[in-house]
């Protein structure tokens, strides 16, 4: 059972990571769904900084270029109050895209000194109770709730409501690149085109699922690693499809999560804020 | 004006040079940098390319398998005259597309229906599993050998098979714990299963599917692994024993020949069918190119015993004389020979049997040793 709990915070851990920098900027109204492509360019980007000049500068290229990519769908999701699900959803597509063309180079080459993935777990953590301090906290979470739940009244306060969702977007690409370094440095310690594998999308659901709340977040992420492990050391002992056994953390982790207690969304969510209308 | 006919001669000469090549064009299901299946397709395309100097080569990457027919309907009109369809889901595209263009040369890898103008052809890996099946057996010290399973297929079964017949010649007592993760490339899955497989004991590891993560997560356990598909000493220098490569070129540029050569043509390739081995060197033992066993592990295969034919031999010297005897014209050796049963207990290929291509290519069952979920089993 040891290994089983290793294991759930250990594949938990660039799910977590990825899920706070989504619920970072979902509370405050701005819907991030360029995960999957944010987490892409930034296992590349970690990755190549990584072969470079070590895993201390792969980590920083990471988190650079995901709080870069957040800052970009600002520009489009915030400024020019673009459809924030239609630049999310571009964002995803175009960095799994240009990680795949920018990676050939590094196709099937491995990482010579990984970076172990206790340290970053750990990290992992510690960001997600701070995050948790920042919204509650502190007078920037406390901006950062009004934003997501009446931009028009933080407003009238004399809150920049685009500042702070650009500072949401730019911080949560930053963890989410944190996810993307996690993968490429540490869990996998190498780059393949599609190396993320859809756990962007997991995040995006995780955040609804912990009801936008960093520490519930916490447990979604690792009982859904709890669950993908067990689904293969429990296959062929009980008498379970395989197929069926792949269902199963995406249906506990929904069930557990809804059970726990009612969700509630920013009520800004995917609205963009105009002043005056 | 001089000039001006050195160049036009020059133009001529150019065109005429190009309408004598034979034109040959490559579809691809993936990427040509997934360092797995089409990389090594690529690898093929472009030995064969240097190899035969009248060969013209294009290819399109990631084509998803529905969309066979509109990339052949293209490279029709762009001239090519021989089309390599690289990916078993293409079949009704190249069948179909083979009816449209009569006159065009059709290959289609692990294809099993074939047509006047269309071939099928495959490197297969079975003997090369069995062989890395001995070494596990060998190096194993828990008598657990893990293998991460992509898609339980018949090509992927008689894989785990062929492995574990290797895996109990040397070790009767031996188990192989298998386990699916139902993708051909799902990194974290991949990582998860060997993780699993780590838990319950497993010392040594196989896998069929498409990264090298098998062997990066057995390696941090001190783990041995066997690689697949292309060569993977890298990932793990001290860990990798051996492994299975392919060499696509082979077949490429013996099929690309015989089209030269006017063998083959667009109407008689209704019984060409490739299914390259060993002796045919469209595929390879190796932890790399032209390294059959890793140096490193070498002196611990050597020291390793197992009985053949009521003698004590060295499992190192019965792995190099069976890739010699398999790698021969005519090979005396094959790992389907019976009597061979399934865990069941039933009689698979009957004493003195060989399997035939047909069950080969059908294989359902599960060989003895073989431990986890088996869908399709045969009651």
């Amino acid at each position: 059972m040891e290994e089983a709990l290793v294991r759930a915070v250990l594949f938990g851990t660039p799910i977590l990571l990825a899920s706070l920098g989504a619920l970072l900027a979902e509370r405050g109204g701005v819907v991030n769904l360029g995960v999957e492509g944010i987490m892409a360019l930034s296992a590349l980007a970690a990755f190549a900084a990584a072969m470079a000049g070590g895993v201390g500068l792969g980590v920083l290229a990471g988190v650079g270029t995901g709080a870069v990519l957040g800052a970009f769908l600002g520009l489009f999701a915030v400024s020019l109050r673009a459809n924030q699900f239609v630049a999310g959803l571009a964002l995803a597509a175009l960095g799994l895209g240009a990680s795949g063309l920018l990676g050939k180079r590094y196709e099937g080459v491995p990482l010579p000194n990984p970076l172990p993935e206790e340290g970053l777990a750990l990290l992992a953590l510690a960001l997600a109770a701070l995050l948790h301090l920042l919204l509650y906290r502190t007078r920037f979470g406390l901006y950062l709730r009004s934003v997501g739940e009446n931009p028009r009244a933080a407003d009238l306060f004399g809150v920049s409501v685009d500042g702070v969702r650009h500072l949401a977007l730019f911080l949560g690409g930053g963890l989410m690149g944190l996810a993307g370094a996690y993968l490429s440095l540490a869990y996998r310690p190498s780059w393949t085109d599609g190396m993320t594998a859809g756990l962007g999308w997991v995040a995006i659901a995780l955040v609804i699922l912990a009801a936008w709340q960093p520490l519930r977040a916490v447990l979604g992420a690792y009982l859904f690693g709890l669950l993908f492990f067990l689904q293969f050391r429990l296959q062929g002992s009980v008498p379970i499809p395989s197929e069926a056994f792949a269902a199963m953390p995406y249906l506990l982790v929904i069930l557990v999560l809804a059970l726990s207690g009612r969700t509630r969304a920013p009520k800004a969510l995917g609205i963009p804020f105009e002043r005056g209308r | 004006m001089k000039r001006f006919w050195a160049l036009a001669v020059l133009a001529l000469g150019l065109a005429l040079g190009q309408g004598d090549k034979l034109k040959a064009c490559f579809i691809y299901v993936g990427p040509i940098g997934d360092a797995g299946w089409t990389y090594a397709h690529d690898l093929g395309r472009k030995k064969a390319e240097a190899a035969l100097p009248w060969l013209e080569t294009r290819y399109v990457e990631s084509v998803p398998e529905a969309q066979a027919l509109p990339v052949i309907d293209r490279f029709v009109r762009e001239g090519c005259q021989v089309i390599f369809a690289t990916s078993f889901g293409y079949m009704e595209g190249v069948l179909e597309g083979a009816k449209k263009y009569p006159n065009v040369i059709f290959a289609h890898a692990t294809g099993v229906k074939r047509a006047p103008n269309v071939a099928t052809y495959m490197a297969d890996f079975y003997q090369v599993y069995y062989l890395n099946g001995l070494a596990a057996g060998a190096l194993s010290k828990t008598g657990k050998i893990g293998y991460v399973a992509a898609f339980p297929i018949p090509e992927v079964k008689r894989h785990i098979n062929a492995f574990t017949l290797g895996v109990r010649a040397v070790n009767p007592n031996a188990q192989v714990l298998v386990r699916w993760i139902n993708a051909w490339y799902d990194p974290a899955k991949a990582r998860e299963a060997t993780e699993a497989l780590l838990a319950q004991g497993a010392d040594v590891f196989a896998f069929t599917e498409d990264t090298p993560t098998v062997i990066q997560t057995a390696a941090k356990k001190g783990a041995y692994s066997f690689g697949h598909y292309t060569p993977m000493l890298k990932f793990a220098p001290d860990h990798v024993v051996s492994g299975q490569i392919v060499h696509w070129d082979v077949i490429y540029i013996d099929f690309l020949k015989k089209v030269k050569e006017g063998v083959y043509t667009a109407k008689n390739l209704q019984n060409v069918d490739y299914f390259w081995l060993l002796q045919h060197k469209a595929v390879e033992m190796g932890a790399d190119y032209g390294v059959p066993i890793n140096p490193k592990h070498v002196t611990l295969l050597q020291k390793a015993q197992m009985t053949v034919g009521g003698k004590k031999v060295s499992v190192y010297d019965h792995i190099l004389a069976l890739v010699k005897d398999m790698s021969s014209p005519k090979p005396t050796f094959d790992p389907f020979t019976g009597p061979i049963r399934d865990r069941k207990g039933v009689v698979r290929i009957p004493a003195g049997k060989k399997a035939t291509l047909e069950e080969l290519l059908t294989m359902e069952w599960a060989a003895a040793g073989v431990v986890g979920d088996w869908p399709g089993e045969p009651k």
